[in-house]
């Protein structure tokens, strides 16, 4: 056994993944703690509110999902997190890393945080990776940013992380350049490129969305079990519900910029509260619906981020609405123990 | 697999993205302003010098002038920029010449618009053994210097205003024809000109309804960075003496008298200098204004 | 007959659309336009479609599904093979017939803003096809708002606006009012719901349904989904590299695959159900699709199938039919439990 192999058992061990964790659990130890986290856009005389008050928390070694569709601000908030935002947004309230607040940070202090402790994986891995360059010299670059080491050195490393994100024949794809690739292979050396310095946490935003459903398969079971060797927690950035159920422990829904339904993955899709979460899951189509049949669908469309009230955003096309919902906002609150939601009239299964 | 759209209109985000880029790089206010001063100068130019003769009857003709009103100064009376070494007014010569200019800079690229232009569409859309044969023809005038070809012709077709249009023609035609067919070959695969095609229309239809309205922006815009270029060609032209033939007024051939009277009366050099690099600059800037907004929509 | 009579059916039992060893192929350029090779995108494709039928065609990327589309619309025409529709063979149609001939056979796009042109409003462009086939502009205006209103968009409001103020959705609405225009009998759907958002998708899914039960339309249905597909079928085609894998009935594709690769796809669909938890599909398809210039000899799935044997790599396995409707292009498919 290396000593890598020793030091990954022991990370195992100490930071089993999967675990389960009650959202008011203050004793357990805390990674990545986001608080009242609001995202605003200024442009063209209007303020877009992409986020809007949003708080969670990632403990080591565990896989929180953040789901949404598009202009739920799932995105703003993860870029909200790594400090990826342009320079037009505004950004309030606290996002701490260990301990340490990342909000405000200069972009020399946010550099060092970024790949060495938080590192992403974004969508599309055709533009995130750059076109000219070959892989290795990529892999070589982004450990360089945040480790002295030799040319070898740096090739070593590299091929090592091309192994550990199952590529066949690494020491020919170090010398690739990304458009000899696949799509799926692509997205494993991007992969490989943010695991590179070992981080604490991985962010990835909708990163297999665009591909075909056996390579996402393939490439989700690979980071779980790289997430259980290197003890490194998983925030995971999708609309597919389907991924958050299989893949992850806790569940965060979003919608118009606000969390409205956070529970563990179990508790949540046993016992859905929100009738937004119930929508999304009612929307998806199911394998083992019969042919033709009809999906229950809301009416209308997401809302405007610039124009948003003091209410319930989902209002205008929730099944279960009444005048309170269009008049107050519900708040966020844990009305079950480790299951919050935001909702005056939530489902309620019979017999409960 | 696909890349989910967000359910909102391109015009409800209001564009962000791309207005959001351009703010950054400089404020709302400046931009304006680097269109709409500019764009006022022009305005100005265009009206005085096709207006202001009309209106006022006591502007001195551009040539014919005496002998003994040589030199006069600028700013003296009845001589706004003073005269010429042979006593032509130079502020009438300003504004004949800035007709020219103007003209010129219009025409060439009217015609390399509408003839390189749809030469261009017409290649790309047709394709195959066509276009091919179509561009070769139009390499072999690319090949060419541009400015040596436009003397060639004019010295074939004899010096004056209309023959310097032609002239520069025979290169801004290629260039239109050029962006036209990059355009055209980007558009010839967008899924809106395969979903006109199976629900039935003709070619001719699909030309005219659907490829050429989406070309003609870039075109314009490409058009409007091209009068600059023409105006200095032309300029260019006149000054080595196969633009307009003097004693008629082009800012070009006056610059080639100038030069000889440096030393003794450089406003005959700087003056017209100066209304060409205000009018070049300007078009360049609202160009590349208007390219900036059409981009962004 | 006005354009918007209605054909005369095909005979009582005859196929609405039949598809036989359809080929088509591309040329694949390398640096500097040199012929690089040939991608055989789609390999010998046979299948049928029946009237008011929706058939739906699961593949993954290379799997040649989009290009089978096209082919079927004669645009390009397939390099081998025959496409009859209503018994007529489109594939030796001249240009002017196979205008004719279009208007049964409409498509709705994956990209809902890409489909229309930037500049038109909509009801323009839901107005084109009726343009080509010179109906008067009285009658076009009336087949308009009819149309708006079938998809769900109030004329009044829709009609003038332009796709940069239509949502995605919306966008897919009228470009599906623009194909139910000349009254077809079948639409192709190529991923026509895969770019949209969750709930959105759910409309327009509901809406073809819609769609289907008033005007008795008939659908391809081409997706990746291999869970839309089969919620939205008859019958199941799934495709891997050019060819068809296995075609049955769609309930019993999801219950019983036949083919291995089948069984790999629904083995990689994420459950929303987390008590059925994470499975294990890397046991089952390892590995990359094959290069579509290079594809495996014999059976093309043989590199990523856990079943493969020498026979796989020297015989292409023909489409057979095991149970009744439900053919497999395997030589060694799995067990079929006979009811």
């Amino acid at each position: 056994m290396t000593t890598a192999e020793a030091g990954r058992l022991a990370a195992r061990d100490e930071h089993p993944a999967h675990q389960l964790r009650r959202f008011d659990d203050v004793t357990a130890p805390v990674l990545l703690d986001v608080n009242d986290l609001r995202v605003r856009f200024n442009g063209g005389g209007r303020v877009v509110r992409a986020v809007n008050g949003v708080s969670f928390s990632v403990a080591p070694g565990e896989t929180l999902a953040v789901i949404g569709e598009s202009g739920s601000g799932k995105t703003v908030t993860s870029r909200a997190v790594m400090g990826l935002l342009p320079p037009t947004a505004q950004v309030s309230g606290s996002v701490r890393f260990e301990g340490r607040e990342l909000v405000g940070c200069s972009e020399k202090e946010l550099r060092q945080v970024r790949g060495r402790l938080i590192s992403m994986v974004f969508q599309d891995p055709a533009r995130s990776l750059n076109p000219t360059m070959r892989i290795g010299a990529q892999i070589r670059e982004a450990v360089r940013v945040h480790e002295k080491i030799t040319r070898q050195q740096g090739r070593d490393r590299a091929i090592e992380l091309l192994r550990m994100v199952r590529l066949p024949s690494p020491e020919t794809r170090y010398v690739e350049y990304p458009h000899q690739l696949s799509g799926g292979m692509r997205q494993r050396v991007m992969i490989a490129i943010a695991l590179a310095c070992r981080p604490k946490l991985l962010i990835a935003d909708e990163a297999t969305t665009a591909l075909d459903v056996t390579t996402q398969a393939q490439i989700m079971e690979m980071l779980l079990e790289l997430q259980q060797e290197m003890g490194m927690a998983l925030l995971l950035i999708s609309h597919d519900m389907g991924l958050a159920a299989s893949y992850t422990s806790e569940v965060a829904v979003m919608y118009a910029g606000r969390i409205v339904e956070g529970a563990a993955t179990e508790e949540l899709f046993e016992r859905v509260r929100m009738p937004y979460t119930k929508v999304l899951l009612d929307a998806i189509p199911r394998i083992d619906r019969p042919s033709h049949s009809l999906l229950p669908v809301v009416p209308g469309r997401p809302p405007d981020l610039s124009d948003l009230a003091d209410n319930c955003a989902f209002n205008p096309r929730c099944p279960r609405v009444t005048e309170r919902c269009r008049v107050e906002r519900p708040a966020l609150e844990e009305h079950e123990p480790g299951h919050r939601y935001a909702c005056f009239h939530p489902h309620r299964a019979e017999g409960e | 697999m696909a890349v989910r759209l967000p359910e909102v209109s391109v015009a409800e985000i209001g564009v962000t993205a791309v207005h959001d880029a351009a703010e950054i790089a400089a404020p709302r206010w400046r931009r304006d302003l680097e269109l709409w001063l500019p764009a006022g100068f022009l305005a100005l130019l265009v009206g005085a010098c096709f207006l202001w003769p009309l209106i006022d009857h006591s502007l001195p003709s551009p040539v014919g002038g005496q002998l003994q009103n040589a030199n006069v100064p600028p700013l003296s009376r009845g001589a706004l920029f003073g005269t010429d070494n042979l006593g032509n007014d130079i502020f009438s010569r300003i504004l004949y010449g800035g007709r020219v200019s103007i003209e010129v800079g219009l025409g060439a690229n009217l015609i390399g618009l509408c003839l390189g232009g749809y030469y261009g569409v017409f290649a790309a859309f047709k394709g195959g053994l066509i276009e091919a044969t179509m561009m070769r023809i139009l390499d072999m005038f690319l090949a060419f210097p541009a400015l040596i070809l436009a003397i060639v012709v004019s010295q074939f077709l004899g010096p004056s205003e209309l023959h310097v249009i032609f002239a520069i023609s025979f290169f801004s035609v290629p260039a239109f024809a050029r962006i036209a067919r990059a355009q055209t070959l980007r558009l010839r695969e967008q899924t809106y000109v395969t979903a006109a095609r199976l629900s039935g229309r003709k070619d001719r239809a699909i030309l005219f309804g659907h490829v050429i309205p989406n070309v003609v922006p870039n075109l314009l815009t490409f058009g409007l960075l091209g009068i600059p270029i023409v105006i200095i060609v032309e300029a260019a032209l006149s000054f080595l003496g196969y633009g307009v033939p003097p004693p008629g007024p082009s800012w070009g051939n006056m610059l080639a008298v100038g030069q000889s009277y440096l030393s003794s009366n450089p406003d005959l050099v700087i003056i017209p200098a100066a209304f060409l690099i205000a009018t070049v600059l300007s078009l360049n800037l609202v160009g590349d204004a208007v390219r900036d907004r059409w981009a962004s929509r | 007959m006005t354009a918007l009579d209605e054909p005369p059916p095909a005979a009582p039992g005859a196929p609405l659309l039949e598809a036989r060893h359809v080929v088509q192929e591309f040329v694949v350029r390398d640096h500097g336009g040199v012929r690089g090779g040939v991608v055989q995108a789609v390999s010998d494709v046979s299948f049928e479609v029946r009237e008011g039928e929706t058939l739906g065609i699961v593949g993954e990327t290379g799997s040649g599904k989009s290009t089978l589309a096209r082919s079927i619309l004669q645009s390009p025409r397939p390099k081998s093979g025959e496409v009859r529709f209503r018994g007529v063979e489109l594939t030796k149609l001249r240009k002017g017939e196979l205008l004719d001939a279009r208007r049964h056979v409409q498509m709705v796009f994956q990209d809902p803003f890409g489909s229309l042109d930037p500049k038109w409003k909509a009801a323009r462009i839901v107005e084109e096809p009726l343009l080509a086939y010179g109906v008067g502009a009285a009658e076009r205006g009336r087949r308009v708002r009819e149309l708006l209103d079938l998809v769900g968009l109030d004329p009044s409001l829709y009609a003038d606006r332009r796709p940069r103020q239509l949502s995605g959705g919306q966008c897919q609405r009228v470009a599906i009012a623009r194909a139910l225009a000349l009254s077809p009998a079948l639409i192709i759907c190529d991923e026509a719901v895969s770019s949209l958002d969750v709930l959105i998708q759910a409309q327009i899914l509901n809406l073809f349904e819609q769609l289907r039960a008033e005007l008795r339309l008939a659908y391809l249905f081409i997706a990746h989904d291999l869970a839309l597909v089969k919620q939205v079928s008859d019958r199941v085609a799934v495709m891997y590299l050019g060819r068809l894998c296995e075609v049955g009935p769609a309930e019993e594709i999801y219950r019983q695959p036949l083919h291995h690769y089948t069984r790999g796809l629904l083995d990689s669909i994420p459950s929303p159900d987390p008590k059925v938890g994470r499975r294990r599909p890397s046991e089952n398809l390892g590995g990359e699709p094959p290069s579509p210039l290079d594809p495996p000899s014999g059976c093309r799935f043989r590199t990523r199938c856990p079943r493969a044997e020498e026979r796989c790599a020297a015989e292409v396995p023909e489409l057979r039919t095991l149970a009744p409707g439900h053919e497999v292009a395997c030589h060694f498919p799995l067990e079929h439990a006979a009811v």
